[in-house]
Parts: structure tokens; sequence; C-alpha cells
């Protein structure tokens, strides 16, 4: 934190990176101002349902936060507080002292939407930080139309890297409670999901992982379905394992089968089903600490796929990811980017992939991040490997090797274990 | 071929480095600009223009670009996956990335699984 009473808003204008900006605002503490939300769209202009209920989460994880949405909704100003966490007695209504926070029917994005960002601030977080999630927009598996990283992907492939930040996982508790898949149209589910963040910490440690990224030596994954036969998930299994057992032997992938959760429908006493589908989410394991791969797939919410066709693409997807390389594979990259860039006034290294770097959101994580007074990462090619490497992805292109990225971290650390 | 024709070769990271921060491109066109697929030949100007092209189109004609979501899985043709995966090639390629691959064989791939353990 600055000296400065009232520091300049950051500005920044787009519907785009959303969750992103806000965080990086939390944790830095300068107050953010976004305009233009989706001002040219004609039929949804403003805030969408799942952005909305990111800011009341924001609200009440932090203590002192001023949020002002325009009208529209198509601006918001927002003064970050203190990240106080649970703080009993306040918001914390459950028995188990966790923040209930309820996602709204119209919530189209899976519930690891929110718990991406959220698990970026529960570290720097005053108190411990246990929030779950229920209400009729909890969708805990993948999303076919917006991309989002099942529950389980989750918790096997992008919480295990906060261990790299000296952040220990082992007291991140990640429960699922009810899984739902994304209802009719998409949008809503059913699921009840608890993220207990017990490890908050000073200052993150910065990370080194420039070296290879190894050899995949197993598959682990989970294969759900809820509500539908219990048959689809061997037949989603047996489907990745034909791709992908003649590459690796040890593939285990697990099946969870729960029945379609009930959500009441508005205005009547009547519960309805909801959430039916299945999907598959599959982690690969390098030989080199920290470094995962992970893909997932679920079936349209409008139905019409075979699992088998869930279980191929899921596996091919896995082998692409893996294709791209570096260390650190696109969905998780922008939470090990920005733990680095928030951690110890260090130079870390991470190694990733060209077509990571190449992605839309990591381009807008270093250009926000820079916004928000951090340094400018340095970027060179990851010489040690030029036979190696490069030619993995059967392309032919001299510029295939991977990128060693250097982030500066800026110190900002734990303000309330700070002040406290 | 691209050589010949004076471009410059894509991917390059003193490329990236230089198109990573400047505001005046969006992402997308950083990204563009850095794979090489943009013409490398019209000079600043000309792409500022063009950039300007763009944002007009996009007001007027809705593009789904503009109205595009985050994502964390990047939206993949499942097509193209599946022809490029299912050939032996490919999968061959990428066996040196698995613990699997034969490493008498191979020294390179010997000296990178070596080193990680």
């Amino acid at each position: 934190m600055s000296g400065n009473s009232r520091p300049e808003f950051v500005r920044f204008t787009g519907h785009r990176a959303f969750t992103q900006r806000l965080v990086l605002a939390t944790l830095t503490g300068r107050p953010v101002h976004i305009s233009k939300i989706r001002s040219s769209s004609a039929t949804n202009p403003g805030l969408a349902p799942h952005e909305v209920s990111f800011l009341r989460l924001l609200e009440s994880i932090t203590n002192g936060s001023v949020i002002d949405v325009s009208y529209s909704g198509t601006t918001i100003a927002y003064q970050p507080g203190l990240i106080t966490g649970t703080v009993p007695g306040l918001g914390a209504a459950l028995a188990t002292d966790a923040i209930e926070h309820v996602l709204p029917a119209a919530c189209a994005r899976s519930v690891t939407y929110f718990l991406i960002p959220l698990a970026l601030l529960a570290p720097f977080s005053k108190a411990h930080m246990n929030v779950r999630f229920t209400g009729p927009g909890v969708i805990t598996s993948a999303t076919h139309g917006a991309g989002d990283l099942s529950i389980d992907t989750f918790r096997t492939a992008v919480l295990p890297l906060y261990g790299l930040f000296g952040i220990p996982p082992a007291r991140i508790e990640l429960r699922v409670l009810s899984r739902s898949c994304a209802g009719p149209g998409g949008k809503g589910g059913g699921g009840v999901v608890e993220l207990r963040f017990a490890s908050q910490v000073r200052l993150p440690k910065t990370l080194h992982l420039h070296r290879p990224p190894g050899r995949i030596r197993r598959v682990r994954g989970v294969a759900y379905c809820t509500g539908v036969a219990a048959s689809h998930n061997n037949r989603m299994i047996t489907a990745a394992r034909a791709v992908l057992n003649q590459l690796v032997p040890d593939v285990h992938v697990a099946a969870q089968y729960d029945p379609a959760p009930l959500v009441a429908e508005k205005g009547s006493t009547l519960k309805k089903k909801t959430g039916i589908g299945f999907g598959l989410s599959l982690v690969a394991e390098s030989s080199a600490e920290g470094v995962l791969y992970a893909a997932d797939e679920a079936a349209p919410p409008e139905g019409g796929v075979v699992p088998e066709d869930i279980g191929t693409r899921c596996a091919y997807q896995l082998l692409e990811v893996i294709a791209q390389g570096g260390c650190v594979m696109a969905a998780s990259a922008p939470t090990v980017l920005t733990l680095m860039a928030m951690g110890s006034e260090d130079v870390g290294r991470v190694r990733l992939g060209r077509e990571v770097m190449a992605r839309e959101e990591t381009i807008q994580l270093a250009r926000d991040l820079k916004k928000f007074g951090a340094a400018s990462w340095g970027i060179r090619d990851a010489k040690d490997d030029a036979g190696g490497d490069g030619d993995d992805d059967g392309e032919g292109n001299s510029t295939r090797g991977d990128l060693i990225i250097s982030v500066k971290g800026t110190g900002v650390g734990n303000v309330g274990r700070k002040v406290a | 071929a691209r050589m010949l024709h004076g471009k410059r070769p894509p991917y390059r990271a003193v490329d990236l480095a230089r198109y990573l921060y400047d505001e005046s491109l969006t992402p997308q066109a950083a990204i563009k600009k850095w794979k090489g697929e943009e013409d490398e030949e019209s000079d600043e100007e000309e792409e500022d223009i063009e950039q300007d092209d763009e944002t007009f189109f996009r007001k007027t004609g809705n593009d789904v670009e503009d109205l595009a979501e985050d994502r964390s899985i990047p939206r993949f043709d499942y097509d193209e996956l599946a022809a490029r995966w299912s050939g032996e090639g490919a999968i061959e390629a990428l066996r040196k990335r698995f613990a699997t691959a034969n490493l008498l064989d191979e020294e390179e791939g010997d000296g990178e699984g070596s080193d990680d353990e």
C-alpha cells in the first residue's frame, strides 16, 4: 500500500478479463474503473449474471469495498477493501463458519469461474477463507459454451500449484457436496461446493519453473455423470483410454455417479431435476514436480453427443495441451503468473509454451499487471532443449520451443497480515 | 518460403516482447502479428487504419469477437484435433514427452528425462 490517501483509478474498458482485473485491484489495493462493459451489445448490455455475482462475492469476503455499478450496468467503479476472509459472526451464517454465496439460476459459468479468482485472493486474506457456493446456479462440471474448467480439474490440476508458492495445499480443502452439470440452455445447476482455504501466507514465494517439463508419467482423471446412466462413465473412460494407452499405460480414471440435483423452481413449491449431463476431466502428471496438464470436456446441455465422443475429445485435448509444452498449461497460467507477480520482490521464471503465451488471456494479463504497477515480463527462448522440445509439435518450425517468462514480484503480499 | 518473401519468422521471442505491451494493438492483433499471420509489409500507419476499421466494423456489425467471454479452456476444433492425433506420426512425435519412450534409442530424450528427477 502506498502512502497516498486516494490513489488514482486504474481504468479499463470492455468485459474481458473481468475477474482478473478485480482480483488485481483487490490485491494491490488500487481502485479500478471499468467502462463499456458490453455497451455495444443490443440484447444483453452491461454486466452478466455471473459478473454481478462475482462482485457480490468480493463484497462478502472483503471489508470496506465500495462498488458502484451504473444504471445500465456498463460501467463499474470498485474501491477494494481489506480481504478479510471469513470473520466469525459477520456474514458467516452457516454452522461450518463458511460464508454462503448463492449463485443465481441465470449463471452460465461453472463454479470454477468463481473459485479460480477466489483462490487467488485467499492466500492474502486476513482470516481463513471458507466459502460455500450454493443456489440454483452452481455448475460443478466443465461448461461447454463458456469453456470453464470442471471442479475436478481445478482440484487436481490448479490447487496443487499453490504448493509451489509456499502455500501448502494440504490446508486447502475443496468439498464437493453435490455435483451438477449445466442445466437447460447451459444455465444453472444445483451443486454445492465448499472451499476451505486455511493457508494464508505473509508473502508467497516466487517460482523457478524453468526446467524442461519432464515426461508424462501417468494420467489421472474423473469421469462424472449426474442424472444419466452410470455406464456413461465407463464409455467415456474406455474411449479416452483407447487414445491415451498407446502413449502411457498408467491411466486411471475414477468414475463418479450422482443423481441429478433437485432445485426448487421459482414461484412454486415443486422441485425440478436439473443439471443433467456428463463429462470427463483428465490430468497428466509429469515426472517434473509441479508440472500438470489437464483437459476437460463436458456434454453440451442440449445433448446429442455420445459419451465415446466426449472421451476421445477429452483425450485429444489432453494431447494437444501436452504438445503445447511448457511447465504450466494455458488454463492455470493466469493463476501462476498472478501469484508470481504478487509474490516476493524477486524475479521468478516460468517456462511456457508458445501457444500458451499466444492467448489473448495471457497477453491481457501482462498488460493488466503492468497497469497495476507490476514490472514488465522478460521473455526469452528456452535454450536448453533446442533439439528436444523443438520438434515435439511436429510442425517443423524452427521457433517452436518454449519461452521462459521472467516475472518480477511486486511484494504486495498480505496486507492484512502486515497491519494486524 | 516465408523467409524468401522477406517476412520475419513467426513466434520470435523478441517480437513478442515488442508487441506485448503495445497498447495500440488489441491482444488479438498482437497475437496475429506475433504469429506472422498479418501482412508484415504494411507499415505502422496502415495498420492503425486497419485497427480503426476493425473497431468500426465491430460497432456496427455486432461482431462475435466483441462478445467473446473469457475462457479457461481454449476453443478447440475437434475435427482438426482428431485428424491430427489419430495419425501415427503425431503420436510418435509426442511419445518423447512420455515416460514410456525408449530412452536407449533417443539420447536427447534421455538427457531431458534424467535431469528432472
